[in-house]
């Protein structure tokens, strides 16, 4: 009998190993957004540990890493960024050149340049930033591109079967494209709607799609103040607008304001981080224009 | 009374340099001997003064120096502990900004 147990616990733990040193050989892919984490785990399925480095509830465009962040981000097998401007961190750090693949390089002449943003702060005085939209993956055909350059970077580096990768892509893209289609159908008699944004997040998605989308610069899920409901009103009534859409979940009495102004609304994570998808991307894009719809439909004065 | 005139003078033609100015851009290179730092901003002008924190992976704030004329400091390795890597950040005022020096930045450099 204790031949037995001995016999059991020798193939435990060299099943414990075994299992151990699998997820370690397994190649590393370090993602800095979701939708990035999430092309990169369709394409790569079981063959490679997709990482997205950003603790819960931060936003990753402006994460500011630890030493031990970058040391465990440089020692991955693939390093794969966003491009335009998205996720500050990177270019604060040495990343070495032959695991990174900016997703974006091949789009930026359809890269949209941000109005400047005046504002002061220390003893500076008042200034502007100039710079470049970041949430290039709104944008369907966009994000298909960046899901393609992942894929060709995968095979590249041999990191899976070349030939799974191309069947995934292909069935992404597809579920891409339906989804872009969908989108533009459901939004298609929405172009003469003036939308708020809480946020400047959706500048691919407004012009992929046709809308007019004005933005303000709130913080996301908190309750607005006195001073920016004011000013939400003052842009409502300047610019005929009538939906208001909000970055992240707004506490409850901030939907009923709103709704006191007149405005409708509805909440579109702009899924940036995977703490802000509730569902899968697919499935939270397809939500977040369901709503859109909805909202539109009934703002509408026809 | 003059000189406060002359003062306000100057910031009036400082100003508008001081607002065109755009986000500060940190570099930091290591050359096995020090951490070499640059600091620039985006329209390619280096601020003239400004305070450099070296801080450890822990946070610890390791040393301070002063950023020279040219937008550059030199930190050299032998003062500082930088087993755990470095945070280099270089505050001139209106705008900071950092880099992040891990442990292999330096191994690599040292031929380790």
């Amino acid at each position: 009998m204790r031949a037995f147990f001995r016999l059991t616990s020798v193939l435990a733990a060299f099943v414990l190993t075994t299992n151990v040193v699998l997820a370690q050989d397994k190649p590393q892919v370090i993602a800095v957004n979701y939708p990035l984490q999430y092309f990169a785990e369709r394409l790569l399925g079981d063959a490679a540990e997709v990482v997205y480095p950003v603790p819960e509830g931060v936003d990753p465009s402006f994460w500011r890493p630890s030493i031990a962040d970058i040391s465990a981000i440089q020692s991955a097998d693939l390093i794969l960024l966003n491009g335009a401007g998205f996720a500050t961190w990177t270019s604060r750090v040495s990343l070495p050149r032959s695991k990174l693949i900016d997703t974006s390089r091949g789009l930026a002449d359809q890269f949209i340049t941000t109005e400047s943003i005046t504002h002061s702060h220390g003893e500076g005085g008042e200034h502007s930033h100039e710079g470049t939209a970041s949430y290039t993956w709104l944008d369907l055909s966009m994000a298909t591109a960046q899901a393609q350059a992942i894929a060709d970077a995968i095979k590249a580096r041999e990191l899976a079967d070349a030939t799974d990768v191309d069947q995934r892509m292909a069935e992404l893209a597809k579920e891409l494209q339906a989804l872009d289609v969908a989108a533009g159908e459901a939004l298609r008699d929405a172009g003469d709607i003036v939308f708020i944004a809480t946020h400047p997040r959706y500048q691919y998605f407004a012009r992929a799609y046709g809308l007019t989308i004005i933005s303000l610069e709130w913080e996301a899920g908190a309750m607005p103040g006195d001073d920016e409901l004011a000013e939400l009103e003052a842009l409502a009534e300047e610019n005929g607008a009538r939906v208001l859409i909000w970055e992240a979940e707004p506490p409850a009495s901030a939907r009923d304001v709103v709704a006191s102004l007149g405005l409708k609304d509805v909440v579109f994570p702009p899924l940036n981080a995977t703490s802000a998808a509730s569902q899968s991307f697919a499935a939270s894009f397809s939500e977040a224009v369901r709503q859109l719809h909805t909202a539109a439909a009934d703002a509408s004065p026809g | 009374m003059n000189r406060v005139k002359a003062l306000l003078v100057a910031l009036a033609v400082i100003a508008p340099t001081i607002a065109g100015a755009h986000q500060l851009n940190v570099f930091a290179s290591v050359d096995c001997q020090a951490v070499l730092v640059e600091a620039k901003f985006s329209n390619g002008k280096h601020p003239v003064t400004g305070e450099v924190r070296v801080l450890d992976g822990e946070s610890n704030l390791l040393t301070t120096l002063e950023l020279d004329a040219d937008g550059t400091s030199r930190v050299p390795l032998d003062s500082v502990d930088h087993s755990s890597g470095l945070v280099i950040e270089v505050d001139v005022g209106s705008h900071d900004d950092y880099w992040i020096v891990t442990p292999e930045d330096i191994a690599r450099k040292c031929g380790s």
